[in-house]
């Protein structure tokens, strides 16, 4: 027998019975009863590797994260939709490095995918905590070099490690 | 409900057009993949929420969802490993001639 942990199975199994559900969208007894085994199944296979601990709390304040980075990603693709759509292509791309503060890796993940998912600024290396950022030019690089994206996820991370 | 869908649908083409006016336009590597993650951030977004619009409440609305999530969690990693190939290939940026 593999060494089961059964921690979290129930809701693991609970996450990907909703993502069968949403996915089959058949609401008859055999699709439902197929998925609950399934998604049991898959769940009981998976559950020796790493450990998983659940951070409800930080997920929530990541989901309260998630619209102020949206919008400033629709103020970034305007203005690289000016640049783009500008005669003269008025661009000053340049790398940045920039030493981050943040402690966890998943703070430095969350960090460097929301540097790439806004438009204009990339990032390009990640090296512990420095990461080589490629901007279009001074605007698209400002939210990274003013520090004002990594003090949001700072804000994210930072509350969950006191309460740990 | 199909006119506001219309409008979203034809503002994300829009986006989807000018990131390959983009892709045409810009100097190198770096600049381009700046221009094609215009699509994935606005112009898939707003094709999307689009169709969703127009399908109405339904299942295939959280599908729609759903791939949309997905597309935001993976096109920054792809971008993100096509620099880094860059840079470790030792491409230079592209500069500006000094005036």
């Amino acid at each position: 027998m593999r060494p089961v942990s059964s921690q979290f199975l129930i809701l693991k199994t609970a996450a990907l019975f909703g993502l069968w559900i949403m996915l089959s969208a058949q609401f008859n007894p055999f699709h439902l009863g197929l998925g609950l085994l399934l998604s049991f199944l898959v769940a009981w296979i998976n559950s020796g590797h790493s450990p998983f601990v659940p951070r409800f709390q930080l997920w929530g304040r990541i989901l309260l994260y998630l619209p102020w980075l949206f919008l400033r990603i629709i103020q970034s693709s305007l203005h690289l939709t000016k640049l783009i759509l500008d005669p003269r292509l008025p661009i000053h791309p340049r790398l940045i490095r920039y030493e981050s503060k943040l402690q966890e890796p998943p703070a430095v993940v969350l960090l460097g995918n929301s540097i790439t998912l806004t438009p204009g600024t990339i990032t390009a290396e990640v090296n512990g905590q420095v990461l080589l950022v490629h901007a279009m030019d001074e605007v698209s690089g400002e939210d990274v070099t003013s520090g004002r994206l990594e003090a949001k996820i700072a804000q994210v991370f930072g509350d969950s490690d006191s309460r740990a | 409900m199909e006119i506001l869908a219309m409008i979203l649908i034809v503002a994300g083409l829009f986006f989807l057009i000018v990131a390959a006016i983009g892709v045409i336009r810009l100097p190198d590597v770096f600049t381009r993949s700046h221009a094609v993650s215009l699509t994935d951030s606005l112009g898939a977004f707003l094709l999307l929420i689009g169709i969703a619009i127009y399908e109405g409440l339904s299942m295939n609305v959280l599908k729609i969802l759903a791939v949309l999530s997905l597309l935001y969690l993976q096109n920054p990693v792809i971008s993100h490993a096509t620099l880094r190939a860059a840079v470790r290939a030792g491409l230079k940026p592209w500069k500006e001639k000094a005036p």
